[in-house]
């Protein structure tokens, strides 16, 4: 299957999903004019890749400065997506990384943190 | 008479703090020229990072709400992204605290509604807010719903004090509202 990858724009992330290395990484910031045609694709590729590859890992990054709370809807969907995956067999790391002295980063890290039983979740300062 | 009216707005606006203060139609476009103009500015003044961020946010949040909810709306049907709406927002800093003011006109029959989940979040601790914010972006399942709750719940998450809001009736049909927030 073709990589996805999305440059980062002005207010939208670069998505670099990398199949066949079981790697998907967002990074930058996330507000859209139009979340739904932006994260609708994404989270359709991720439930599909997370069926595929069941009994393998796979490893997930986020490394965001700023999302809206239309972007932190699609996160926390992302979040219950890779949950689902590990309860179904597939392994799943996701790092979420915050920059130092970035406490609302840090803090939505917690805050997802909470979503995860089973995914093995790090909250990664850079 | 042109330059010493404009020259007294602009001096009254300074002497309040304000950043900037737009009224008028804003698309989405705009919003980011404003939004990334205020990155610049808190830059500059050697603003620390999480004041930025947080101004920011309630910045984005508010604009939005204009975007999304304001009765003077201009839109092609599926042309969502393309919308404009009529209101005003203002940054500014007062005291060392920023504040963002928005207000824009609505319909008298959304305001009960609006002033209902205003006043519950006005009356939330921190820890109230917090724990709010994560059951609407856990349980909620209408992405249309989104900007009228989980908005409002971050503006006030990033605030420093309880968000001050305000209505007006202006006609039959139509409330003017408000909202200021200190960070």
């Amino acid at each position: 299957m073709e990589n996805m990858f999305i440059p980062a724009m002005e207010r939208s992330p670069e998505v670099d999903f990398r199949f066949l290395e079981n790697r998907l990484s967002l990074r930058g910031e996330a507000y859209p004019e139009d979340p739904a045609a932006f994260f609708g694709p994404l989270l359709k590729r991720l439930s599909a890749h997370c069926e595929a590859i069941r009994g393998q890992e796979l490893q997930v990054e986020f490394r965001l400065d700023y999302f809206n709370t239309s972007s932190a809807k699609a996160l926390m969907n992302m979040i219950q997506i890779l949950e689902n995956a590990v309860r179904a067999g597939t392994r799943v790391t996701l790092r979420w990384c915050f920059q130092k002295d970035d406490e609302v980063m840090r803090e939505f890290g917690e805050d997802f943190s909470m979503e995860l039983e089973h995914v093995n979740f790090q909250l990664v300062e850079i | 008479m042109l330059a010493s009216d404009h020259h007294r707005m602009k001096l009254e606006s300074n002497q309040q703090g304000i950043i900037f203060s737009f009224n008028g139609f804003i698309s989405e476009g705009i919003l980011f020229a404003l939004g990334d103009a205020l990155k610049k500015k808190m830059s500059q003044d050697d603003t620390d990072v999480c004041t930025m961020k947080r101004v920011f946010s309630v910045f984005v949040e508010q604009a939005q709400n204009i975007i999304r909810y304001s009765a003077e709306t201009l839109a092609k049907a599926g042309q969502e992204a393309n919308r404009i709406s009529s209101g005003v927002i203002t940054v500014g800093s007062e005291a060392g605290r920023f504040f963002v003011v928005c207000g824009n006109v609505m319909r008298r029959e959304e305001a009960l509604p609006l002033q209902a989940r205003l006043e519950k979040i006005r009356n939330l601790d921190p820890a109230g807010i917090k724990a709010f914010y994560l059951d609407r972006i856990r349980n909620d399942p209408d992405p249309d719903s989104l900007g009228a709750s989980l908005g409002l719940i971050e503006i006030a998450r990033r605030a420093s004090e309880p968000i001050q809001y305000d209505f007006l009736d202006i006609d039959e049909l139509n409330t003017f509202y408000c909202m200021k927030v200190f960070i």
